[in-house]
């Protein structure tokens, strides 16, 4: 007992940084736990008052280039108005519509967040929106800037959320070439933080370089045709079948500042029907 | 004593600070990145208790982690490095010199001595945070230009902070 008292005193620092490598270890390795708890990840109440604060100083920094692209964005939304009031006039002349609205175009809601926290040189990255449960943002839900997709919600906390960046080697998105049917995963593979790899392209999609990479719409958590990047060039893949477009993002994702989050309507719906279909399958 | 304890507080939440707030979001050619918050742990007197030093290193690497979103790497990484901070020390300085005291610095080491100690931890922690980050043999070539830039980096921006301390005091 002596000897084991006595070998405890002298090996007690070693125990004690075997018990914090430990801690390390079950941290960096068990993504679940961590996934699921708000309390370790830059959403807590701790980092993101501090992250807010921040913000709110440096949020001024970008301000410059953030306008010109809003004014851009501005500028063609304007464009689309005009010409979808003259179409409407043209088939107004044409038959008087009895449907009153369109559901479809309340499907999707918007959520403005400001982000308080971004990275952009991790393999995997992460920022935080000052934005929460409280206000209707939950987990799974897709973030888009005034350029295009930029993340999807990962973790929810009360009035602040973590998201996983398009930026992260683990998350994929579904896309396709625009105006086309092909469909592929959008993948980032670190080091430039502007390109991303379009895979799983079928060999027989015909693209150009400069052609619009969007949203499928395939999932609840982005709807259709929301721009992405621009195919700059093909590259040769492992698979003789699938081809991997190379993408210029559209997003300055060093420069994240006002993001909206994507709340679908039918979410609940459609989730509940794919569990039905999983029910049956069984 | 409670002095000394008051300072190394100030100075553990000023390099926090420093580090998320602003170093977090320096990558000079998206691959330099200064990592400022160790030189709490290099800076800390030789003859501090193991165990208070384990625990100092996990905490500052927990809380760097916890702002950052990368869970578990610096925290494992600094645990590693505050073990191996008395080894490297002593590989550069005598174990029986009875005169020198026992915090490192400049005025204590001596120009040459503290550079290579300094340059030898940021290193090490460097090659340690990166190689934990990415785990993967694939990206040897990235983790070895991110920690050689890194350490460059960090190494004179841990002099400059030398420097800045000791022109005040």
């Amino acid at each position: 007992m002596r000897n084991l008292i006595n070998f405890l005193i002298k090996y007690g620092t070693w125990f004690i940084f075997m018990f914090y490598v430990l801690i390390s270890c079950v941290l960096l390795f068990s993504h679940n736990l961590y996934q699921q708890s708000v309390y370790l990840t830059s959403a807590n109440i701790v980092a993101s008052s501090v992250n807010s604060t921040s913000s709110q100083v440096t949020g001024y920094f970008h301000l410059r280039g953030i306008n010109e692209s809003l004014q851009e964005s501005n500028a063609m939304l304007e464009n689309e108005v005009l010409n979808l009031r003259h179409q409407l006039a043209e088939c107004q002349t044409l038959l008087s519509d009895t449907l009153k609205s369109n559901i479809f175009l309340n499907r999707f809601d918007y959520i403005p967040a400001t982000v308080i926290n971004n990275s952009v040189r991790h393999p995997r990255n992460y920022f935080s929106i000052n934005r929460g449960s409280a206000d209707g943002v939950k987990v799974g839900m897709g973030v888009v800037d005034q350029n295009g997709v930029v993340g999807m919600v990962n973790v929810a906390g009360l009035h602040t959320a973590r998201v996983i960046s398009l930026l992260n080697q683990t998350q994929r998105f579904s896309v396709k070439l625009k105006g086309t049917n092909y469909i592929g995963s959008l993948s980032w593979k670190g080091a430039d933080p502007s390109i991303a790899y379009m895979e799983e392209v079928p060999r027989h999609a015909k693209f150009h370089a400069g052609d619009t990479v969007v949203t499928s719409g395939y999932s609840t958590t982005f709807p259709g045709d929301i721009p992405v990047g621009i195919v700059m060039n093909r590259i040769k893949g492992s698979d003789d079948n699938f081809f991997i477009l190379k993408v210029r993002l559209n997003s300055d994702f060093r420069a994240l500042s006002t993001v909206r989050v994507i709340k679908d309507e039918y979410k609940a719906e459609l989730d509940s029907l794919q569990q039905y279909d999983i029910k049956s399958d069984k | 004593m409670n002095k000394e304890i008051l300072k190394s507080t100030f100075l553990f939440i000023l390099l926090l600070l420093a580090q998320v707030l602003i170093c977090n979001h320096i990558a000079i050619f998206n691959v330099a990145v200064p990592i400022i918050f160790i030189y709490f742990i290099i800076r800390l007197p030789i003859d501090v208790g193991k165990g208070l030093l384990f625990t100092l290193a996990f905490l500052m690497g927990f809380c760097v982690d916890m702002f950052s979103d990368t869970p578990g790497v610096n925290s494992l990484a600094s645990t590693l490095l505050a073990a191996l901070k008395r080894p490297v020390y002593y590989a550069y300085v005598q174990r029986d010199d009875k005169t020198m005291t026992l915090l490192p610095s400049i005025s204590t080491l001596g120009v040459a001595t503290y550079c290579k100690y300094l340059l030898s931890m940021v290193g090490i922690y460097c090659l340690l945070a990166f190689t934990i980050e990415y785990f993967n043999f694939a990206d040897v070539k990235d983790i070895v230009i991110l920690s050689a830039s890194s350490c460059l980096l960090t190494f004179i921006m841990l002099l400059a902070i030398d420097c800045l301390i000791i022109n005040k005091s």
